[in-house]
């Protein structure tokens, strides 16, 4: 268990470096890796949304679904599997995506910015915890999203066939595809970096299966800190990483934190809506592009509910920025509280009839 | 856990939990665990039970309406094997 514990530390550990590593080389501050953000990024260089500031293709996240495919093929991991309730899946996804934005960033980047002091990042952290408490209830009352089926290969091809497609966009850059000329979009590693960045990320978590969700849901549920270690990996090494490589960045409070706002109330709340969604999809949405590459046509569902979330977080005015929450984000997290309870409260209500009917038919 | 040890997985954690909760009523040595990597890439729920009760796991389950996915016997590994996992799939 000691072996087990060092790996995940040191697998940990290098996602922690290579995030400092990328905010370093031009990356947003906070930003070396955010799943919701880089999406966020995609949907805009897609012309899925209209806010400039932040369109970009993001090699990180082909590097991610890419690397996952490629070590997964290597292993004989790779499986194409899917039908476990994927327009639920995707309806979560756009949730996750809303909260996210609303917070302004992932549950990586939460972390990212506990690691650089950003206060708000605890608020938020404090939010998704109980977001996972409240969802893992449902799990134990009988919440499931079904079992998945094995599927054709060509549908597990599908994911990482458009993550090649974006990478070749980034190379040849049509006319239709967006790029910011200021603001987070505009700012950027270098190309290959990123994308060697986000290969490695993607081979190593789909290794290790670190998981921000699994991480504390395993130690709620499972009293199981396996993932845990993972994640204080990340923390710490990007703690100091920021104040060895950023320190001037590096300022431990609330207020002027960069691309985050200090709302608690909303922060806690958006946060909330990512831990509760995502513990009941069974990842965060770094696991669910993971998982996306390795075959899982749910979690590439997922991705896509992420992806359409971006565009209608900034389309609708949801979206959060420094100077705070819209009231159309707030009445979007409340909606998405409601809907996902909604999903789950009858989700288990079927689920307990079925069971309670096969018991009942056994018995006679 | 000595040399090996057995597992179950399942298709949903409710499943896990209601394993572990029926089988500890029963007074079986169970645990309910993340599924071991060597078995799976995904990251959910699975328990362990006395490999010498392997027959005995399935019926019961079955009596009692667990859905179980598979059982499993699962051999302890190193860094090296883990390593040597990844080449030699």
């Amino acid at each position: 268990m000691g072996k087990e514990k060092r790996l995940m530390l040191l697998a940990g550990a290098i996602i922690g470096i290579f995030s400092v590593v990328l905010v370093k080389l031009g990356n947003p501050v906070n930003m070396g890796i955010c799943v919701a953000c880089f999406i966020r990024d995609v949907a805009g260089a897609l012309g899925l949304h209209k806010a400039e500031v932040v369109q970009y293709i993001r090699p990180e996240i082909s590097g991610f679904i890419l690397g996952a495919f490629v070590i997964s093929l290597g292993t004989g991991e790779f499986r194409a599997r899917g039908g476990s309730s994927p327009i639920i899946r995707f309806c979560f996804g756009v949730f996750v995506m809303i909260g996210a934005l609303v917070f302004l960033g992932c549950p990586l980047r939460m972390i990212l910015r506990l690691a650089n002091g950003d206060l708000n990042a605890l608020i938020g952290l404090f939010g998704f915890l109980a977001g996972i408490v409240v969802g893992i209830q449902f799990i134990k009352k009988g919440f499931s999203l079904g079992k998945s089926y094995k599927q054709t290969m060509a549908n597990g091809y599908i994911l990482p066939v458009i993550a090649v497609s974006l990478i070749v966009f980034m190379l040849i850059r049509p006319a239709f595809i967006n790029f910011s000329a200021s603001g987070p979009g505009s700012q950027h590693a270098p190309f290959a970096i990123a994308l060697a960045v986000g290969l490695a990320v993607g081979i190593l978590i789909q290794r290790t299966r670190i998981c921000t969700v699994g991480g504390f849901r395993d130690i709620f549920l499972l009293k199981d800190f396996h993932l845990f270690w993972g994640l204080v990996g990340i923390f710490g090494f990007a703690l100091i990483g920021n104040i060895i490589f950023n320190p001037t960045a590096f300022r431990i409070g609330f207020v002027e934190q960069p691309i985050a706002h200090n709302d608690f109330l909303w922060n806690f709340l958006g946060m909330f809506l990512v831990g509760y969604a995502s513990v009941l999809l069974g990842g965060c949405p770094l696991r669910q592009t993971i998982l996306g590459g390795e075959g899982d046509t749910d979690a590439a569902i997922t991705v896509l509910g992420l992806l359409v979330g971006a565009a209608i977080a900034h389309n609708f005015g949801l979206a959060a920025s420094a100077k705070g929450v819209p009231l159309n984000g707030k009445i979007a997290v409340v909606i998405g509280l409601l809907v996902v309870t909604v999903v789950a409260v009858s989700n288990v209500y079927s689920i307990v009839s079925k069971n309670k009917k096969e018991r009942a038919g056994a018995d006679v | 856990m000595g040399e090996h040890y057995c597992v179950v997985t399942f298709h949903s954690t409710y499943h896990a939990i209601q394993f572990e909760k029926i089988f500890s009523g029963l007074n079986y040595d169970v645990k309910l665990m993340p599924i071991p990597r060597q078995i799976s890439s995904s990251c959910g729920t699975a328990a362990t039970f006395p490999c010498d009760m392997w027959d005995e796991i399935e019926v019961i389950s079955q009596s009692y309406n667990i859905e179980i996915d598979h059982l499993h016997r699962v051999e302890p590994t190193g860094n090296k094997k883990w390593f040597r996992g990844i080449i030699e799939r």
